[in-house]
């Protein structure tokens, strides 16, 4: 890195610039569990000297990468060719919780469950839910535009953000959106930028809708001897005028795997639903009522389970929130996809995926959000094993081909960054592509932004 | 390298969930300082991508608690505990150890040295420091001494040890006691507690005088090769008793004779002394786990007029898996209060608590609310050096909250003498 950019940087951010091995190490990884070595970190403390930063970095056209905790799926939090990493973990707080309009402004390297925490005490909760939700910050869920197992009642990120607080290549700081629930002055930047990963811009405070906190709700376990009747089943449940909180399923092997990792009990089935429904306690009961009458007609369902308390309800979820990490008990190699299809094609795509597996002989663990057709696709190979290795990225190929033939898109949540920038073309096209780098350009001349994701 | 290291850093997939768990992480809020990060600082070690001065190696490496709530949460066990005691031994090989944890081994090792060490303290004590108005609580330093602040409470030191009080009398005897240096030269209120109660229920027990310390503040420094002549010597000396149980009063001495001892030979690749360290581990019981499964004590407990509430022990809860024992006691015994987060770590964590006492003090008053919100008058835990800590920080903030084990509880419901 240039000297003289280096000097500056470091009168900024004094002892708060790392740039020893061992700190820039520690910043060089995410949970694809690949390694970018930045060229050095900072760690920031508010907005204004990320404006100073970015004026240095413009100038001597240094990347920049925002990282918040680094619990991303595709690298979107790398420093692919080096350059600063700029981290927001220690902006944390909330900078005006305002009850009248429920919104919340928060510094973005807030991690979303201890948003949740903050405003549980006035009755209002933060709807999307990442299942990571405990580790990974409110910038993190924006730039990909994060959703969770509630979005199939309460939407996405997208739809909780109201405004952002900025800071653009050129140092530029700027507030985009506003409080008004209806605001339709210019181009929706808010909306642009939720979900660009981080390629746009800094994003360093978020103005957040908050909802009213459910007076109650129910967690359903519902096994099935039929993986597809199982994702039938989803349907059955909107059809009868439900709409849960969450639908989730979990297949077979994420069965098995959890069990043998965590020892929890979980029934030996060929998958898993597990549903979940708020609001007032008359609603919930009569929902829940509703769901268990639709089991007892589907022959395919084995067991129906209710939580009977908190702690039953939190058993439920845990085994549904530990597979992800637990699957390298499989095989030490995993192309995790996040793909999504319209919900209608749910269960033609959980066939598909089966057919897959058998093509290509290799384990394909799936689990998600099935209320809303987003499928976690695992599939499983040994990395030292080349031909298993070759056969694994071929299924991927036939995963994100048949996704797309259904109209469903290559992420459902991770989002493009590094892992899946080869298929981006093929689900939006080349002419959107070059749309996508004219809007780049616009905010980011020198592409110091988080470059290199999906190959902006 | 040992392959059960290698897989336990293979294990981890760098999800992040450590990160909101970890009470150092907490505070520090940067990534060396959480198991993912520390996970990494190994792995790249070994490959000799990195080297380790001395002083970032302080820094990274000794700002852990070793809780265990990382391993604990993790959904894939990443044994990050294991990670970072070998990393910690791999640092001390290439650099030593610190002069004042070289002193420390030394004395560490002989009972004789231990004993001169407590024996002067005690007589000079109010030399150097002065006793608080409630005596049982501790005592202060006059002046900041050897890194420990004036204003910190300590641990009053006894006048005549644990060992030096009970007979080593192993003829009827099933049961023996290893009180831990804590209990032994300070906190011996604790054992004169399990005493009593052992007598009431007329268990004989004997007290080994020739037991040593059991090695943790060194294994958990790095020190591996001072650790296994201390283990070596306990496991010779409680494998030759005819005895059924070794009842640890520490939790931490405990989790280090039963955990760690087998652990420690594994390193070093001893089959021999690692077997011989299993075959104790079998005997190691915590005496109120054998109070609560082994004996009648629960049934001969008198209701206590008093309200409680419980702090888990790391080495108690996760170390051992014993959390519902206690409990069972205090809410037969007492008007018990559950707190929230009881499990979150006091911030003690040995000599973590002397090297970064700022960390710890913070991390130790998180905990301040949660007992204040219950309104308990005793906070109860069964390990002295979260007594240490939690009395220390209570006394800070000043909250008149008693802190007392356990074993001093069940010794009161029990009518025993014990200072309340």
């Amino acid at each position: 890195m240039n000297r003289r950019a280096l000097h500056k940087i470091k009168n900024i951010f004094k002892n708060r610039c790392l740039t020893d091995k061992l700190s820039r190490v520690q910043y060089s990884y995410d949970a694809t569990q690949k390694m970018y070595l930045p060229d050095v970190v900072v760690i920031a403390e508010n907005t204004q000297e990320i404006s100073q930063l970015m004026k240095i970095a413009n100038r001597y056209k240094i990347p920049v990468v925002a990282r918040g905790w680094g619990s991303g799926f595709t690298g979107g939090a790398l420093n692919i060719e080096g350059g600063i990493c700029l981290s927001l973990e220690k902006m944390d707080k909330v900078i005006e919780l305002d009850l009248d309009n429920m919104m919340v402004w928060v510094e973005t390297g807030m991690v979303n469950y201890d948003l949740q925490e903050y405003v549980k005490p006035y009755g209002l909760f933060f709807p999307p839910d990442p299942s990571s939700w405990k580790f990974s910050t409110i910038g993190g869920n924006i730039a990909e535009n994060a959703g969770g197992p509630r979005a199939v009642k309460y939407g996405v990120m997208k739809d909780w953000v109201k405004g952002l607080e900025i800071v653009l290549a050129d140092g530029t700081i700027m507030k985009t959106g506003s409080k008004n629930i209806k605001d339709v002055a210019g181009y929706d930047l808010t909306s642009l930028i939720v979900g660009s990963e981080g390629t746009l811009a800094i994003i360093t405070k978020a103005l957040l809708r908050l909802f009213p906190l459910p007076e109650t709700k129910k967690t359903m376990q519902i096994a099935f001897d039929n993986m597809s009747k199982a994702a039938a089943f989803v349907n059955k449940i909107l059809l009868n005028g439900i709409i849960p909180v969450a639908i989730e399923f979990v297949d077979k092997d994420a069965i098995k795997t959890v069990k043998d990792a965590t020892g929890v009990d979980l029934p030996d089935a060929d998958a898993i639903l597990i549903v979940e429904v708020d609001g007032s306690k008359n609603q919930v009961e009569e929902d829940a009522a509703k769901i268990e009458r639709l089991t007892k007609n589907e022959s395919s369902v084995m067991l129906f389970r209710i939580a009977k308390d908190e702690k039953e309800a939190d058993d439920i979820w845990f085994a549904r929130r530990s597979i992800s990490p637990t699957l390298k008990r499989i095989a030490d190699g995993k192309l995790n996809e996040d793909i999504v299809v319209p919900r209608s094609k749910l269960a033609e795509m959980i066939s598909k995926l089966q057919e897959i597996s058998k093509k290509y002989g290799l384990p394909i663990v799936n689990f998600g959000h099935a209320g809303d057709g987003n499928i976690h696709v695992n599939i499983m190979y040994h990395t030292d094993n080349k031909d298993e290795t070759k056969r694994a990225f071929k299924a991927m190929d036939d995963v994100f081909n048949e996704c797309i033939k259904l109209g469903g898109s290559i992420t459902g949540e991770h989002g493009v960054g590094i892992t899946k920038q080869d298929y981006l073309e093929k689900q939006i096209g080349k002419e959107q592509i070059e749309l996508l780098r004219r809007i780049k350009r616009a905010f980011d001349p020198n592409n110091i932004i988080n470059p290199h994701k999906m190959r902006l | 390298m040992d392959k059960r290291l290698y897989e336990a850093w293979e294990s981890c997939v760098k999800c992040g969930i450590c990160r909101s768990v970890c009470p150092v992480f907490k505070e520090e809020k940067t990534e060396p300082f959480v198991a993912r990060g520390h996970i990494t600082l190994l792995s790249e070690l070994i490959k000799g991508n990195i080297d380790f001065s001395e002083e970032t190696a302080k820094d990274y490496l000794y700002k852990c608690l070793l809780c265990t709530t990382c391993v604990e949460s993790c959904p894939n066990n990443s044994e990050t505990d294991t990670i970072v005691e070998i990393a910690r031994h791999e640092v001390i090989r290439r650099h030593g150890l610190p002069t004042y944890k070289k002193v420390m081994s030394k004395v560490l090792k002989s009972r004789e040295l231990m004993d001169f060490a407590f024996k002067s303290a005690s007589v000079f004590s109010p030399v150097f420091s002065k006793s608080q108005s409630k005596p049982r609580d501790g005592i202060k330093l006059r002046t900041s001494l050897a890194g420990i602040e004036k204003d910190r409470l300590l641990p009053p030191i006894s006048k005549q040890t644990f060992l030096d009080k009970y007979k080593d009398d192993r003829k009827r005897a099933k049961i023996a006691l290893f009180p831990g240096c804590l209990i032994n030269y300070t906190y011996t209120s604790i054992g004169d507690s399990l005493v009593e109660i052992l007598k009431k229920l007329r268990i004989d027990f004997t007290v080994p005088k020739k037991q040593l310390c059991c090695g943790a503040p060194i294994y958990f420094a790095g020190n591996f090769e001072d650790a296994r002549y201390l283990a070596k010597k306990n496991i010779d000396l409680f494998l030759n008793l005819d005895v059924e149980y070794i009842l640890v009063l520490e939790p931490t001495c405990a989790s280090m004779i039963k955990n760690d001892y087998p652990k420690l030979f594994m390193y070093f690749e001893d089959k021999k002394w690692e077997d011989r360290a299993r075959e104790l581990s079998r005997k190691i019981l915590d005496p109120v786990k054998f109070l609560h499964d082994k004996t009648d004590a629960l049934n001969s407990l008198k209701r206590l007029n008093i309200k409680t509430t419980y702090h888990d022990p790391c080495h108690l809860k996760r170390a051992q898996k014993i959390k519902d024992e206690p409990r069972a006691f205090l809410k037969k015994a007492t008007d018990f209060v559950e707190m929230k987060k009881a499990d979150r770590c006091c911030g003690n964590g040995g000599t973590f608590s002397i090297d970064y006492r700022d960390v710890s003090l913070k991390i130790a008053k998180r905990k301040v609310k949660n007992i204040e919100e219950t309104h308990a008058q005793y906070l109860v835990t069964g390990c002295s050096a979260c007594i240490m800590q939690l009395a220390d920080i209570l006394n800070q903030e000043k909250k008149d909250i008693k802190v007392r084990h356990t074993l001093e509880i069940i010794n009161m419901a029990m009518g025993g003498k014990s200072e309340g």
